[in-house]
């Protein structure tokens, strides 16, 4: 019965242990001496070290008398909290990876104006933003270059008598911006607004007019 | 008459001895049920705190549009609250050692340090929680701030109520004496005191630690 428990110096060894257990990995953690998933199994093994001080010095268990139904006991528990946390982040990891928007779902949501999908920001343009003014008139592009901030939108107005169609990147090579292709003013005083979602400069022409180009700068 | 009494006596003497000894024999084996008994608890919620920790490791990436815990987290008041629990888990040991030695006064001083320790841990943890309610991140904020509410939450509550027990129970022992009894509890709560250090040890790696990874 006495040997279960500790003497003064098994509880001074087990306590220096359990500082220096703690201290080690706050340091790692803080200091970012180590970073990612080396750093994540460090401090988990210090952790499994610590509390197997705490077992063996603070609750003396491996000591007491056979059939030593603790130990069994905790082994027992200790396999249960094993499946139970272990496979749990198993299974929602994948479940996580496989829920995950692809690409081509981010940019549909995107497009919807839908800011967040599955804990992933899509980058939608939500809330106010300034807008833009590019006036054709005559064959010319007033302005000429905009300026504008992500999620600002421009709108092109057609103000003479031709059927125009803005399109994207230089002539006969049409790269779509943000998913659209082109944008069609048929007639006088027709207008067309864009959501400026995608950041860098790119050029715009009209398809029908090809000498009719300007160009817009989009920062984030 | 005499010889009776003569040959009573001794039997009479003897009786009790034997007794005693059966009594004490009794009582080893009744305490070594309760503290089985009690390990038994000491599992069973060690794993409902592992669901916890399974529930909070699925769900610590979930903040919506708050804040992570990177940002959230002071890894100083994390460590000082470490400390205070691995002291006190520490001077809680003594504490026992002591009260199996029968020393009343050692007892009432090292069981009424863990216990300042304790509430000195629970004061850090109850600012911290009113400091992120104050700042609007709550229960109901994410998944996150839920499951963080809820994990850290749990083991607060277990050293409240950790501390009530000592609490009522070093003013017994002030009051009546060290009784084998009063011991015998002693050590279930020290039993107490230790896994709720263990508990915290992973807390403090996966919670406070984690968030800087």
């Amino acid at each position: 019965m006495k040997k279960e428990h500790g003497t003064i110096q098994n509880y001074v060894i087990g306590f220096i242990l359990s500082l220096v257990f703690t201290l080690i990995p706050y340091y790692l953690a803080v200091t970012h001496t180590v970073t990612g998933n080396v750093l994540l199994g460090t401090i988990l093994t210090f952790a499994l070290l610590q509390a197997a001080v705490q077992v063996f010095f603070f609750l003396h268990l491996g000591r007491e008398q056979s059939p030593h139904w603790q130990s069994k006991f905790l082994a027992i528990t200790v396999g249960g909290i094993f499946v139970v946390t272990v496979g749990t982040t198993w299974i929602m990891y994948h479940l996580h990876e496989n829920m995950t928007p692809t690409e081509t779902e981010l940019k549909l949501a995107q497009d919807e104006g839908i800011g967040q999908v599955g804990g992933k920001a899509t980058g939608a343009c939500v809330g106010n933003s300034e807008m833009h003014m590019v006036v054709i008139k005559n064959g010319a592009v007033s302005p000429y270059h905009t300026d504008a901030h992500r999620c600002d939108t421009i709108m092109f107005m057609n103000e003479d008598n031709v059927p125009r169609e803005i399109a994207f990147g230089p002539h006969e090579n049409h790269e779509p911006y943000g998913g659209v292709a082109a944008l069609a003013l048929n007639s006088v005083q027709e207008q067309q607004t864009l959501t400026l979602n995608e950041s860098g400069t790119y050029m715009f022409h009209d398809h029908l007019h090809a000498e009719v180009i300007g160009d817009f700068t989009v920062t984030p | 008459m005499a010889e009776a009494v003569a040959k009573l006596g001794p039997e009479k003497q003897a009786a009790p001895k034997i007794d005693e000894a059966k009594l004490r024999e009794h009582e080893e084996a009744a305490s070594d049920r309760a503290t089985f008994g009690f390990w038994v608890y000491l599992m069973t919620d060690l794993l409902m705190f592992s669901i916890l920790f399974a529930a909070y490791s699925v769900l610590h990436g979930n903040t919506g549009a708050g804040e992570s815990g990177r940002e959230l987290f002071s890894q100083p008041v994390a460590l000082t609250e470490t400390l205070l629990l691995l002291t006190s888990s520490f001077t809680c040991g003594i504490g026992m050692y002591r009260a199996r030695q029968g020393n009343k006064n050692q007892v009432l001083v090292w069981f009424g340090m863990t216990f300042l320790m304790g509430l000195a841990f629970l004061g850090l943890e109850i600012s911290e929680f009113t400091k992120f309610f104050h700042e609007g991140h709550t229960l109901q904020s994410n998944g996150f701030l839920s499951s963080f509410f809820v994990l850290v939450g749990t083991h607060g509550l277990h050293i409240t109520s950790g501390l009530l027990w000592m609490g009522t129970t070093l003013i017994v022992v002030s009051v009546r004496g060290l009784k084998d009894s009063l011991v015998r509890k002693l050590s279930l709560l020290s039993l107490f005191w230790h896994f709720l250090d263990i508990v915290w040890i992973f807390i403090f790696t996966i919670v406070y630690l984690r968030a800087l990874v």
